[in-house]
């Protein structure tokens, strides 16, 4: 119980000493997180709209990669990741390996098949005909796919937050391909790591509850717009 | 140039099979067209496919106000109310108004004037609601008022009364043609109900496997079937061939005009048969009779108790009160 309380209480120091070191792990664990999941966001809600919507060769092969996509874990995503930036791999040239920008890139990568399978089984929910239905109220194809987005944007909302706290929490992809350098690509899931390894206990569930802290601020955040939007109708 | 919607040639193709082959169809401004037809037959392809909505291979012209349709204009001329209601997120009025909005009307406007139409289709208590607490019956009072408040060109209901209790379907469709009653719009219903044709169309067309039988005045053609087929959709479902009758047309009867003979009769006119079973239907009691022709179906009123009727397998004669020759009537478009 005292590793625990000693956690908690290592956790608070670090939030208020307004320690550098701490700070910029957690600013770097944001940035990068926040970043790979909006660019999941990008090509996920296109993609998973077509997938819902559309009807094209391979429509159904994409919808299984994807749900496969949701489970796949993040070490073998850091693998194909750190395969491709490796120095002698076909984007070795860009030297990215070891950055930020190789972290996003492994993140956006586990955060995207899981936007696409939830916004395809999202839009799939509402009625088949509904953008029909929009159309022959005069909507534009555009307008009624709009309006289908906003029609299924709780789902949607939930699966912003399923993405987030999938790369926010995953630890396996930001160490094999951002190394875990300190001050350049240490993010809170691999100083945690770090810290358990060095047997300090304390330091490590200080950095996993600012860790469950962030998730639960970013998530808190999401359900209060969706929730304001279930209730406001 | 004729106003309202039509079509010439029109044909809607699906997994290589055709759905529907329409040569010519034609509902003028002000006017309703019912579609009547069985299940399956085609109804809401055709609808959709005037309307521009199909996902399936159309070819044909689709004319709007005698001219080719493009999407455009009939984005603009055209609503169409599907079989399920079909409403967004958001209050009653919200909903009623989505149509306007669709066509950029302002949203103060577009309230301004959706409120008469939600007056009108007794909808004022009910528009703050969130719109997914309402009935089946609430939500597609909605779907029409929604479609009746953008001042359509065109509108096409896709049976938008089925699904609805009697009471709520007989309420709606008088609504709807006080509605529609004066306004300038060509309606084209589908409906496999002969009731909702008579109550809402001047003009009905029958469509079976994807082709018009018959088309013309409502009264007219739905009292005087062409075929088996037409018969049997407009509830004449009692086919007497001459063999039969002795006379030089097939005859149809519906069930309420053939009735068993209990007493003594020598008339000659009469179908002899064997009783195959009774089924009390509480107004009405159902004779089914077995003849040399095929079965026919009486329909006696009132709870007839068994004693009156014989027993199933006697031999019993039928007398058809009021029987029609089945006669081809002309697919010209109504005048």
């Amino acid at each position: 119980m005292d590793v625990l309380f000693g956690g908690l209480a290592d956790a608070v120091r670090l939030l208020l000493s307004g320690d550098e070191d701490s700070w910029s792990i957690i600013a770097l664990t944001l940035r990068v997180s926040l970043t790979a999941t909006a660019i999941a966001l990008l090509l996920g809600l296109p993609l998973g709209a077509a997938v819902a919507v559309a009807r094209f060769p391979g429509r159904r092969i994409l919808l299984a990669a994807a749900n496969t996509g949701m489970g796949m874990p993040p070490v073998v995503v850091g693998l194909f990741v750190t395969v491709l930036l490796w120095r002698s791999g076909p984007l070795g040239g860009l030297g990215l390996l070891y950055t930020p920008t190789a972290m996003v890139i492994a993140q956006g990568a586990i955060a995207t098949p899981i936007v696409v399978a939830l916004v395809a089984a999202a839009l799939q929910q509402v009625d088949p005909d509904f953008r029909v239905q929009m159309q022959a109220l005069g909507a534009t194809p555009v307008r009624a796919l709009a309006a289908l987005l906003g029609e299924a944007r709780l789902p949607l909302l939930a699966g912003a937050m399923a993405a987030f706290g999938a790369v926010v929490s995953e630890v396996g992809a930001a160490q094999m391909v951002g190394g875990n350098l300190a001050g350049q690509t240490r993010v809170l899931t691999t100083a945690a790591v770090l810290a358990t390894s060095r047997g300090q206990f304390s330091l490590a569930i200080a950095f996993g509850l600012i860790l469950l802290l962030i998730a639960f601020g970013v998530n808190l955040s999401l359900t209060l717009i969706q929730q304001r939007q279930a209730v406001t109708r | 140039m004729s106003a309202g919607i039509g079509c010439r040639d029109l044909r809607v193709h699906a997994g290589g099979r055709e759905l529907l082959s329409v040569p010519e169809l034609h509902v003028s401004s002000g006017r309703t067209l019912a579609v009547l037809g069985p299940n399956g037959a085609g109804k809401s392809t055709l609808l959709r496919a005037l309307g521009l909505l199909s996902s399936h291979r159309v070819s044909g012209e689709i004319l709007l106000d005698g001219r080719p349709a493009t999407r455009s204009l009939m984005r603009h001329a055209l609503v169409a109310v599907l079989q399920r209601p079909i409403l967004r997120r958001g209050t009653v009025a919200a909903n009623v108004i989505s149509g306007l909005r669709f066509r950029g009307v302002s949203r103060r406007e577009a309230q301004a004037r959706a409120w008469p139409w939600i007056e009108a289709l007794g909808l004022a208590s009910l528009a703050g609601r969130d719109a997914r607490s309402l009935s089946i019956g609430e939500a597609q009072r909605v779907s029409i008022t929604r479609a009746l408040a953008v001042g359509p060109k065109v509108l096409l209901l896709d049976e938008p009364f089925s699904g609805l209790d009697s009471t709520t379907r007989a309420d709606l469709l008088a609504d709807l043609r006080a509605a529609l009653t004066g306004q300038p719009t060509a309606t084209i219903l589908v409906t496999h109900d002969r009731q909702e044709a008579l109550a809402l169309a001047e003009d009905t067309a029958l469509l079976i496997k994807g082709r018009i039988r018959q088309h013309g005045s409502t009264a007219e053609v739905l009292d005087h079937p062409g075929d088996a087929d037409t018969a049997r959709l407009l509830g004449f479902t009692n086919l007497l061939p001459p063999a039969l009758t002795g006379r030089t047309h097939t005859l149809v009867a519906r069930p309420e005009h053939t009735r068993l003979v209990l007493g003594p009769s020598d008339d000659s006119a009469e179908v002899i048969g064997t009783l195959r079973r009774t089924v009390a239907l509480g107004v009405a009691t159902r004779v089914d009779v077995d003849t040399a022709a095929g079965p026919l179906t009486c329909l006696h009123p009132g709870d007839l108790l068994a004693t009156e009727l014989p027993p199933a397998g006697s031999s019993v004669r039928v007398r058809i009160r009021h029987a029609r020759p089945l006669t081809e009537m002309s697919l010209a478009t109504p005048s």
